[in-house]
């Protein structure tokens, strides 16, 4: 018996799917560029969503995951290191440790204080980015060479979008797995309640570390993805306002949901597209749209499609 | 079981908790009454490990836990439940117990769904039916009665398989039958258990203390078996005044 | 590096210690008394900013800037409040980071679209252009020191209100238990709207200050407004002696960590390598002691908090 979510699972699996021979029949590449875009970052979303929407931990720093993913690759690649298994396997590695680090210091914390050190500590990778003129500095750097992996070549757009496609189904079933687990009920447990947490016997730090450095890794993977997406790495991918558009990936798409974030990814990332179409000002837009989504509309896009998991 | 000596805690120029010794026995029921503003919660608090003392010490099982944060005592078998109920709202009430049940497995996972293991469901439904509420097992916990939240509350306490029961007011905004069940089941419960009851209810409180001890502006001024306590003149001006 | 040079570069932390407190200051207060977080601070330094500089220039007038760009900032941290702000103030920190980020987007957006992204030069008043000669022989810039001068004014001020008047009184009982305030009958609306403006206000002046040194583009706020946290976290929310004395430190820690520790490192390291380093380590070095701090003291060094 499949349940009505599976079914939609599916079916939004097999239109992701077909879109590449569909667009590229109509003879428009672009849309290509923009769907593997969007999955790249949702799977971003994904990750924020582990630590923001099931945790509960408002972090405002998770773009640097993305600038580390990214600058692994783009650092290694400057170093004449090809192979896309060291790229990813650095990507992911240095992610954890440096959200360990900060999880590390930061997790002490909660409330107000939790988001401005996240915040802040985000802001010194940033300035550390553009400090180090030798990888381009402000203006960021060029990738020398792709991840180079046996079988699959990311040169090939369509290819690419399959293997981006690919592992954000598989970021999003790992997640799935992790927060219906022990470990994932633990922490949606103290979000809910965290005297009762503590009082039957789970120490909230420990949990909301490892949640914090799972949640980094998986989005240095992503950041490794984009690298390779975009060719060209600057530090502006460790932005607060890279952050910001993360968290309303995750708050739009419906928190502590499944498909919440990559629903929100989709939106936010069209609506930015559509409003660019239109106007080079479409910040003055999106910020008051912004305003009015968090005011009126809390529950989420994925609200909408079915009632979201407990 | 519990060595409570010279436990101190000010708040200011507040003296809440004031040089307070208590010996809690093993398998015995202890009440603490005492009027409001005695200092009842701030005792609660300390002894549950979510205030530090600023002076004396708590001995739980021979182990000195004065510094230990509360998830710690709570692993070493010293389970509360709390005075303004406090469950996980979302979760249904099996959800509740059964998370109970994985924090004193001290086992954890990151793959397998937590709510389908039968190890944690089977504890928790068998603790249930001691409580009396399994037939509300897949309720949404902020769907029960308030008398059954209650209940939920000293179930996830028991579920934690304590050395030591920790029940502030249990029967707080009970209605005459549900404090009557809850008492029922007190009785059955104490005699497998060590318990401390805070409580307001006197009924209660005679028919299941062995000993009371009476908390007024922070210190204990008496403690003693029942009977000697409703016969004890400070207690009587102190709290039962009124009432006696 | 001479004590002349060492005491120079005192001063500018001193002078960005400064600009930084006026920041926080209005910041702690709303943390503390409304427990609201307001990302869109920034936009009031901006505006502040930008304000200041456009009635200057339509006036001809250094001063007649200075009053209509408070002035005018007070009016859009008002407005703001009461059109957007209102809504957010029951609802959680999340919601409320969520839509002030929305305002700072907002606000970038609209300044570049009235002024342009290119950074507008701003200067110094003529009667200030100058520079003053400092006891251990060398010149200061007039201005700079000015600065720090209204900026150390403000300060007492602040420092006057808060302690010695029933407003303050009122704040300073708002930030260790608002639940109370509230319920002893105080308007408690008015009072928000008031701290706030009091804080926009502050905002605006270290913004229209602020122009004629760093530079007046969109999205000056938000460079400043990250310092400002890390003042906020090492001075403890909802204090203003705390911003003060977190503000000091992070000036001076900044300033002097810019100016010296290429130079310094160089003496240990390899010239290359402290060239390289010395700028990332200094950029780093404010948010290092913001660490260091949070591992020893995670409520900060005077928190407000109490209920």
């Amino acid at each position: 018996m499949i349940s009505r979510r599976i079914w939609l699972w599916i079916g939004a699996t097999i239109i992701l799917a077909l879109l590449p021979p569909v667009v590229l029949a109509l003879g428009q590449p672009f849309y290509l560029d923009l769907a593997r875009r969007i999955l790249i970052l949702a799977i971003a979303a994904v990750s924020l969503n582990l630590i923001l929407g099931y945790g509960g931990l408002v972090s405002f720093g998770h773009a640097a995951y993305l600038g580390i993913g990214a600058y692994a690759v783009g650092i290694l690649g400057f170093y004449g290191i090809g192979n896309g298994w060291i790229h990813l396997l650095v990507a992911v590695v240095a992610s954890a440790i440096v959200a360990a680090a900060i999880g590390a210091v930061s997790i002490r914390t909660s409330g107000i204080y939790f988001i401005m050190i996240t915040l802040a500590f985000t802001q010194m990778l940033y300035y550390l980015g553009i400090s180090v003129a030798e990888f381009g500095g402000d203006d960021g750097m060029r990738l020398k060479t792709k991840s180079q992996f046996p079988l699959v070549d990311l040169k090939d757009p369509v290819v690419f979008y399959y293997v981006a496609l690919v592992l954000l189904l598989l970021s999003v079933f790992v997640t799935y797995r992790i927060v219906n687990s022990r470990f994932g009920m633990v922490l949606r447990a103290t979000k809910s309640n965290e005297p009762r947490s503590r009082a039957i016997g789970f120490s909230p730090y420990p949990y909301r570390l490892a949640a914090f450095v799972i949640s980094g890794a998986m989005c240095g993977l992503s950041g490794a993805l984009y690298a390779n997406h975009t060719n060209y790495i600057t530090p502006n991918l460790m932005s607060w306002q890279q952050s910001g558009d993360l968290m309303f990936m995750v708050i739009l798409g419906g928190m502590a949901t499944t498909s919440g974030p990559v629903i929100g990814a989709f939106a936010l990332l069209l609506v930015e597209d559509l409003l660019a179409g239109w106007t080079q000002h479409w910040q003055v837009i999106l910020g008051p749209l912004l305003i009015l989504s968090v005011i009126f509309f809390r529950r989420g896009l994925a609200g909408i499609f079915y009632n979201p998991d407990a | 079981m519990l060595e409570i000596r010279a436990l101190t805690k000010n708040f200011g120029a507040l003296r809440a908790t004031d040089g307070v010794t208590l010996t809690i026995e093993d398998g015995e029921t202890h009440a603490i009454i005492g009027p409001n503003g005695a200092g009842k919660t701030t005792l609660i608090g300390q002894l549950a490990g979510d205030l530090r003392p600023d002076a004396g010490s708590i001995r739980f099982a021979g182990e000195d836990v004065t510094a230990l944060p509360a998830p710690r005592r709570a692993r070493r078998g010293l389970a509360r439940s709390f005075q303004i109920t406090s469950i996980y709202r979302e979760f249904t009430t099996l959800q509740n117990v059964a998370l109970a049940v994985q924090a004193a497995s001290g086992r954890t996972g990151f793959w397998r769904p937590a709510f389908a293991d039968e190890s944690l469901l089977f504890p928790a439904k068998k603790i249930l039916e001691e409580v009396g509420l399994e037939k509300r097992m897949h309720v949404v916990a902020a769907n029960l009665s308030h008398g059954e939240q209650r209940q939920l509350e000293v179930a996830m306490a028991l579920a934690t398989r304590p050395r030591l029961l920790l029940l502030d007011e249990p029967m707080a905004g009970m209605g005459i039958e549900e404090s009557q069940r809850m008492i029922a089941f007190l009785s059955t419960l104490k005699r497998k258990q060590t318990i401390i009851l805070v409580e307001h209810d006197m009924d209660a409180v005679f028919r299941l203390a062995d000993r009371i001890s009476v908390l007024v502006y922070g210190r204990v001024i008496a403690t003693d078996v029942p009977e000697k306590i409703k016969l004890n003149e400070e207690v009587r001006r102190a709290y039962l005044g009124e009432e006696s | 590096m001479t004590f002349g040079l060492l005491f120079e570069q005192l001063l500018n932390g001193l002078q960005f210690g400064v600009t930084l407190f006026l920041m926080a200051a209005g910041l702690t207060l709303v943390f503390g008394i409304m427990n609201f977080i307001n990302l869109a601070h920034g936009s009031l330094y901006m505006v502040g900013a930008y304000l200041a500089l456009a009635a200057a220039n339509w006036t001809g007038s250094y001063l007649a800037g200075v009053a209509l760009g408070l002035a005018g900032t007070l009016v859009v941290g008002m407005a703001v409040e009461v059109v957007a702000l209102r809504n957010l103030y029951d609802r959680d920190h999340l919601d409320q980071v969520l839509a002030t980020f929305g305002l700072i987007l907002f606000f970038n957006e609209l300044v570049a679209i009235i002024w342009g992204r290119a950074a507008l030069f701003a200067s110094p008043p003529s009667w200030l252009a100058g520079h003053i000669d400092l006891f251990t022989g060398s010149r200061y810039p007039a201005y700079r020191a000015a600065i720090i001068l209204v900026g150390l004014v403000t300060a007492l001020i602040l420092w006057y209100v808060v302690t010695r008047t029933r407003l303050g009184m009122l704040i300073r009982a708002g930030a260790s238990n608002r639940t109370m305030v509230a319920a002893l009958g105080v308007n408690i609306r008015l009072l928000y709207t008031v701290v706030f403006g009091f804080g926009a206000a502050l905002a605006g002046l270290a913004g229209l200050m602020a122009g004629p040194i760093y530079n007046v583009q969109p999205g000056m706020g938000e460079l400043v407004l990250i310092q400002v946290f890390v003042v906020i976290v090492i001075g403890g929310i909802g204090s203003v002696r705390g911003a003060l004395v977190g503000a000091i430190i992070v000036g001076i820690v900044d300033t002097l960590g810019r100016a010296f520790l290429k130079p310094l490192m160089a003496t240990i390291v390899s010239a290359p390598a402290a060239e390289s380093a010395g700028p990332a380590l200094a950029s780093m070095l404010i948010y290092l002691l913001m660490a260091v701090v949070l591992a020893f003291r995670p409520q900060g060094l005077f928190p407000a908090r109490g209920g």
